[in-house]
């Protein structure tokens, strides 16, 4: 069973972000960490490698500047390897343009099975994992809170609204998890030391057979025209009980459709 | 070096994040609730892998003692991740340290208890003990399978444990028989294995404090020793203490370290002092992370907390609690990377450096804990903003592994000797 998780290196959002007022996009630069939405992904692609009693799981991403410290973090956690995207020609790439790299980067570690985030923690998109299934010409099943491996297939609980649905899918597919379902191993010691010894493929786009005019900026089809800060959130409403308050709630309640 | 490598805060942040979600929530039963923390700490060494570490450089180093090599001094500074040179960029010094650093942030005591288990008890066994020693106790021990202690200290010698001991060992045939009181023992009251040591009575008019210290190793329920309940302190509340009570427990050679009452093998004296620099280090990466912490609160705090409707770290006074602070933690933390430095190029801090570095870093723990208790106010003497814990936590670091005095004569016995 080799599993391929797609890792997005974001920076820290404990740190609040700075956008790039030329492009409107989120400024990148400085050291990134993978983001936690894909930890999740990785998790649940280790447990079905060890499952299957054997196969490894191998990361992708996209990055600048040949960033691997998120994709360390990923092969401490018990990934085999690692290939990493980078090149200036992909700045500015949107969702699809991304998708496009991506899955020329998946089709070389030729996997059993591709996990991704549902969306990732910078950007919230959530179209890459399709566009890229699509790309491949894979089936793609999204919001999966379990994974069962049977021979050439796999059964997939789907999250729904109302609970889930029991989705049956044959392999190779692409698989987006849902953020919480399994709980990320910490890296061990000996895990961290032999991070920095997995190895790490660095390819250009044109290592991927791509033109530089099909991705970045120049393919991309999405243009951020304005940002705009959100609105502050506004103080909550204070209720001083003078034997009315519960009506106050119900009220409050009724305006919600709670009850 | 002047910070920590990528691996190493990868360490660093691992660890961080285990202590904000398994040691966080627990702070309060741990520190009030007389909780034992010792289930806490099987849950850390088997998330990071500690106790499979432990049970490889075990085996490797156990197969090449068999093969007679020589293996001395290889495990100094850090008894479960063997060779200094194993353990990525930082040597093996930096993974025992970091995880030091960590816990010290918000306990202490489990570094503590795990430092004593692990360090003292597990060290000294591995150092001293025979190839069978080690396989019946030792590998347990570094597992964290079992829990040790290390008792030396008793009632009426402390600072004075070696010269002024009472308790006592008789030869009886093959055997011997102890006798004896140890006090302020950590993990006395729940100790599997305990490393205990004694003043061999031969029964010659030699004088008691000159005789030889020989060190044992017992077990939890032997005929004869009672573990007592832990005490009640000041702080470092997660870590149990307490007394140990030996009447006429029976011991085969079997249980003498190092299987001779020879100077060159298990002899106490020189096993207790082999300890020393390990755990002075120790100390110091404890008092590193205690700083860290108080400072990071402190500072957040100035800034928060407003008072004549400007934040207080606007004014001087609190400035400067804040600077000594940061001189604090810059010194304390170079004497750490020092150390560690000094590990990977295989050299070993004297007896004098080792007291130093301990003396300053458990005062400027100390210090700069209880300076964050004023810096808070109110709010600083009340245990929902933790401070307070820390300063009671640090004030151990300056009595235990050695008093203050006892570094400074250290210190004073190194530089003015002829
Ligand atoms: C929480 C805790 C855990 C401990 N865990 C262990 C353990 O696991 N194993 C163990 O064996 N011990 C342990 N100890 C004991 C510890 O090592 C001793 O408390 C310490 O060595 C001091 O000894 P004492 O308490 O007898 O003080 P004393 O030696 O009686 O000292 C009293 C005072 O006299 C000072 N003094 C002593 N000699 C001199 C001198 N020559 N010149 C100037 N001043 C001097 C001391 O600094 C101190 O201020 C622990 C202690 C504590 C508090």
């Amino acid at each position: 069973m080799n599993v391929v998780v797609c890792v997005k290196q974001i920076p820290d959002p404990a740190t609040p972000g700075e956008m790039d007022s030329q492009t409107n996009t989120l400024k990148r630069d400085g050291k990134l960490i993978m983001d936690d939405s894909d930890s999740y992904g990785v998790e649940m692609g280790l447990q079905l490698a060890e499952q299957a009693g054997g196969g490894e799981v191998t990361l992708v991403s996209m990055a600048q500047d040949g960033e691997t410290s998120g994709l360390r973090t990923a092969l401490a956690m018990g990934a085999a390897k690692a290939i990493l995207v980078s090149d200036p020609a992909l700045k500015g790439s949107d969702a699809l343009s991304t998708a496009k790299a991506l899955s020329k980067a998946i089709s070389r570690a030729n996997p059993d099975l591709i996990l991704m985030a549902t969306e990732s923690t910078d950007g919230y998109t959530g179209t890459t994992p399709v566009q890229v299934a699509e790309l491949l010409g894979l089936p793609s099943v999204t919001f999966a809170k379990k994974i069962t491996v049977d021979g050439s297939s796999i059964k997939v609980e789907r999250q729904t609204e109302a609970g889930y649905d029991e989705v049956t899918c044959p392999l190779p597919a692409v698989v987006t998890v849902t953020a919480g379902v399994v709980e990320p191993r910490y890296p061990n010691f000996k895990g961290i030391m032999d991070a920095k010894k997995k190895p790490v493929e660095e390819l250009t786009v044109s290592d991927l057979g791509l033109d530089v005019s099909e991705v970045g900026s120049s393919g991309s089809r999405q243009e951020v025209f304005e940002i705009v800060a959100a609105d502050a959130r506004q103080a909550g409403e204070k209720v001083v009980d003078e034997g009315e308050a519960h009506q106050k709630v119900i009220e409050f309640f009724e305006q919600l459709k709670l009850i | 070096m002047f910070e920590w490598s990528e691996e190493q805060l990868m360490i660093k942040e691992a660890v961080a994040k285990f202590v904000e979600s398994e040691i966080q929530p627990k702070r309060d039963e741990l520190e009030h609730g007389d909780l034992p923390p010792y289930d806490v700490i099987r849950t850390l060494a088997r998330t990071f892998g500690i106790d499979a570490l432990g049970r490889e450089s075990f085996k490797r180093r156990i197969e090449r003692e068999k093969k007679k090599e020589d293996v001395a001094g290889e495990s100094e500074g850090d008894p479960f991740l063997g060779s200094p040179k194993e353990g990525g960029d930082g040597g093996a010094a930096a993974m025992t340290l970091i995880p030091i650093i960590e816990l010290s942030k918000v306990c202490p005591g489990i570094v503590t208890a795990m430092g004593v288990s692990v360090g003292l008890a597990a060290g000294t066994i591995m150092s001293k003990g025979t190839i069978a020693q080690k396989e019946r106790w030792g590998l347990d021990l570094l597992t964290f399978d079992k829990i040790g202690a290390w008792a030396i200290t008793e009632p009426n010698s402390g600072s004075d444990a070696l010269g002024g001991m009472n308790s006592t060992a008789k030869r009886d045939g093959d055997e011997y028989i102890l006798n004896g009181n140890k006090t302020f023992i950590t993990n006395g009251p729940y100790a599997d294995t305990i490393v205990f040591y004694a003043k061999l009575d031969d029964g010659s008019g030699t004088n008691p404090r000159n005789r030889k210290v020989l060190t044992f190793i017992l077990d939890k329920g032997m005929e004869g020793l009672v573990q007592s309940k832990p005490f009640r302190k000041m702080g470092l509340h997660s870590s149990p203490t307490g007394e140990l009570f030996l009447s006429d427990v029976r011991v085969g050679k079997d249980r003498l370290l190092g299987e001779t009452e020879d100077e060159t093998g298990g002899t106490g004296r020189d096993s207790a002092k082999d300890n020393f620099v390990t755990e002075r280090a120790g100390v110091a990466a404890m008092s590193l992370g205690v700083i860290e912490e108080c400072l990071r609160l402190s500072v957040e705090y100035a800034k928060s907390r407003l008072l004549w409707e400007k934040p207080i770290g606007d004014f001087q006074l609190i400035q400067l609690k804040l600077a000594k602070m940061e001189v604090a933690r810059l010194n304390v933390q170079n004497l750490v990377f020092r150390h560690i430095e000094m590990q990977k190029a295989g050299r070993r801090l004297t007896l004098a450096e080792a007291s130093a570095m301990k003396l300053y870093s458990a005062q400027a723990a100390s210090e700069v804990a209880m300076e964050a208790v004023q810096l808070f106010g109110g709010n600083g003497y009340m245990s929902e903003y933790r401070v307070e814990q820390l300063a009671r936590d640090a004030k151990v670091f300056q009595i235990y592994a050695g008093t203050d005095e006892i570094q400074v004569t250290h210190i004073a016995r190194d530089l003015l000797k002829e």
